[in-house]
């Protein structure tokens, strides 16, 4: 079950592909850009929540500062969700105005994705958990396999109750990484005994470093065709005939 | 619940300003009421009390007005005034993040926001409607109002009673 998250995939000589990755799905801002070296360039600020005045400046600095040109980039990688809205309609506005205008496709890959796959190198399960606000969290799970982490649970966002009920259930030795786990610290570990560690964020360097992988299997798509994943609850009709002054 | 009349749109604007006195950094306060009741009256009371100095206009057509405050009071560092009288779903609801607007600096308050209140969490429900017992010109302006506030949630439960005092005099 789920997709495989890995850096298998070699470079086949000679395709040099850079990757611009932009992650605003948390609190933090985060610009990397890499390739087949690697990670070159990285900026992250986590504080503030100043998306929209952050973002762009970020960017200008990456490159600069890693001396690669805008046109120089072939593919532009950001964080779909789920999270914040506020930061992420920032940062997937930016990446697919950036991609359109240098006519270049995109790789979007999920905020839990990107909390899992830094703790590869852990034989417990991971279980990535960001805040979703008002006591609950969006979350799921992830093991290792060769080069990389498999989800084996669907993503579902509920209350914290859920979350450690589920853990019980599982009862499995479980590592929990994200800015929801740090938050509900002491409501997870009052019901499940489990370690909390990690980059409490998701970060543009795995972003970037997962999309290169992609990159070269040309796993792409169109600017048009990223969606952020929201994952809230199902969309209904407002019910205004209680106000019928309205109409 | 609070029932109050304000004779006037300065009386308004004072219930405003006194809801505002007791406001932090995270309210949502949803504000009801037909055309005309005085939403829009009352988020200008309420966002001159926390010192904003630029014109409070509806936004009915742009969904959400923010306005940044000089320095923070009591942690509000931005007052975001919403309108969902032209949405027909909650998801175009949800694409707002209200909530998050509120939680990080901000006080929120939602014209219309009656219709969806289940989705506030805490919150302070402001009412309001015209006096039906005032007899002036119904196309005035300036015509008394009847004003009802209800608190859902602790957060409102522990200012009340500061609530309540700083409301005495429109209390009817």
């Amino acid at each position: 079950m789920g997709l495989t998250l890995g850096l298998l995939t070699q470079p086949t000589g000679g395709i040099h592909v850079l990757i611009l990755g932009i992650e605003t799905a948390t609190e933090r801002v985060s610009v990397s850009i890499g390739g087949h070296e690697g990670v070159i360039g990285l900026f992250e600020v986590t504080k503030g929540r100043r998306h929209a005045e952050t973002l762009v400046p970020a960017i200008e600095f990456v490159c600069t500062q890693s001396g690669i040109e805008l046109d120089e980039i072939s593919v532009v990688a950001v964080d779909v969700g789920p999270g914040l809205f506020t930061g992420m309609r920032v940062g997937l506005a930016s990446a697919k105005a950036i991609a359109q205008a240098l006519r270049i496709p995109m790789i979007g890959i999920t905020s839990l994705d990107l909390l899992a796959f830094p703790c590869r190198h852990t034989d417990r399960v991971i279980v990535p958990v960001i805040d979703a606000r008002k006591g609950e969290v969006f979350y799921s799970m992830y093991r290792q396999v060769p080069g990389g982490v498999q989800q084996v649970a669907e993503p579902a966002v509920g209350p914290i109750e859920d979350l450690v009920a589920d853990l019980m259930a599982r009862s499995q030795d479980v590592l929990l990484v994200g800015d929801g786990a740090v938050r509900y610290r002491n409501e997870i570990l009052e019901g499940f005994h489990c370690e909390i560690g990690g980059d409490a964020h998701p970060s543009a360097a795995p972003l970037v470093q997962l999309a290169h992988a992609r990159a070269l299997r040309e796993e792409w798509v169109n600017p048009r065709d990223i969606e952020p994943v929201y994952l809230r609850a199902p969309d209904a009709q407002i019910n205004w005939s209680t106000r019928a002054a309205r109409t | 619940m609070l029932h109050l009349r304000a004779s006037s749109t300065a009386d308004t604007h004072a219930v405003a300003a006194a809801v505002a006195a007791v406001s932090r950094s995270g309210d949502v306060i949803v504000l009801a009421g037909e055309m005309g009741a005085g939403k829009t009256a009352f988020a200008q009371g309420f966002g001159a009390a926390l010192g904003i100095g630029e014109p409070i206009t509806s936004p009915t057509f742009t969904l959400v007005h923010s306005y940044d405050l000089d320095g923070a009071v009591r942690g509000i560092r931005a007052m975001h005034h919403a309108d969902l009288y032209r949405l027909d779903r909650t998801s175009e609801v949800a694409d707002l993040a209200l909530g998050e607007l509120a939680e990080f600096g901000g006080v929120v308050l939602v014209e219309w926001g009656d219709v969806l209140e289940g989705v506030f969490g805490d919150h302070l429900t402001i009412h309001l409607d015209q006096d039906p017992d005032d007899d002036t010109d119904e196309l005035a302006l300036d015509r008394a109002r009847i004003i009802d506030v209800a608190g859902t949630g602790s957060t409102w439960a522990s200012r009340w009673d500061s609530l309540r005092n700083r409301l005495a005099e429109f209390t009817c």
